[in-house]
């Protein structure tokens, strides 16, 4: 019989943070998913109108927003790191980091809202408008969720909340941080550059 | 300074990752300024999204170390839509 081994230390079944807000995740995850299957198939039908107005949105506040959240991204995980490490005060410098990170693109989105509703766009202006909107506002909403549960960690890890070995609540709202990144990980070359 | 042995040229991984996917994002950026545009063109985008995607979830989620069912929800979640994005693609072209 053939002797059982351990595994190495650092392979772990779980994935960071609780279990239920990975279950949350993946829900999150499929419905993002139906959405960009829907837009691909829609603009198979409106080629021509999707290319020209792709064309109209503005391609480098999508890049400075890509930047931010890759970046506000890296700032959690360099605060998970530091927790892991017991360093409470770097842990809460590295989540504000990220949380001015997005605040930066709720800003820029916010301008490129005002820009689109002040030309009168909205979500009946035709399907590329109806898809680029509702996606974007969903993801939004998403970035406004997690600016949200990152200042409830970064508090918490203010007041000495979090240690080396208690720190879930900080993997936890770094697991859905990084959800909203990976989405717009595809949104942004799908609605801004794929044509 | 004596390095750690997670540290590769005094970097962590999940720095790396982190130029990497800048890096990506700026040249997908760039596909777009210069108005590139055609089925080989957007499905080269496509598979440096998915790519970008995956570095997320293995090295920024912590994934690519798990085994079993929970290194894989994000890989396969990156890959039907792919998969299916592709081929609206593919067909509109």
């Amino acid at each position: 019989m053939p002797a059982i081994t351990a595994l190495p230390e650092q392979a772990n079944r779980y994935p960071p943070g609780d279990l239920a807000i990975w279950i949350f995740i993946l829900a999150e995850l499929l419905v993002f998913a139906l959405f960009f299957a829907a837009y691909a198939f829609t603009r198979m039908q409106h080629v021509a109108l999707f290319n020209e107005y792709q064309q109209q949105l503005d391609r480098r506040a999508a890049l400075i927003n890509t930047l931010a959240l890759i970046t506000s991204s890296y700032f959690v995980v360099r605060a998970v790191a530091a927790i892991r490490e017991g360093l409470s005060h770097y842990c809460v410098r590295w989540l504000l980091a990220a949380l001015s990170m997005g605040a930066l693109f709720l800003a820029v989105k916010s301008v490129e809202y005002a820009h689109h509703f002040g030309q009168g766009i909205n979500l009946s202006t035709n399907d590329f408008y109806m898809f680029y909107l509702s996606l974007t506002f969903f993801h939004f909403m998403h970035v406004i969720m997690g600016m949200v549960i990152l200042a409830a960690v970064a508090w918490k890890a203010y007041r000495g909340g979090y240690s080396a070995t208690e720190h879930t609540g900080v993997e936890t709202g770094a697991s859905y941080w990084h959800m909203v990144d990976l989405v717009w990980l595809i949104l942004f070359p799908l609605v801004y550059v794929m044509r | 300074m004596k390095q750690g042995p997670n540290k590769t040229l005094g970097l962590r991984p999940c720095s790396w990752v982190y130029l990497f996917l800048m890096s990506f994002t700026v040249v997908t950026f760039l596909i777009g300024q210069l108005g590139l545009s055609g089925l080989d063109v957007a499905l080269g985008v496509l598979l440096l999204a998915l790519i970008k995607g995956q570095l997320v979830g293995a090295y920024f989620m912590g994934l690519g170390s798990l085994r079993g069912f929970w290194r894989w929800p994000v890989f396969i979640w990156l890959f039907v839509p792919g998969i299916l994005i592709g081929t609206a693609f593919c067909l509109a072209a």
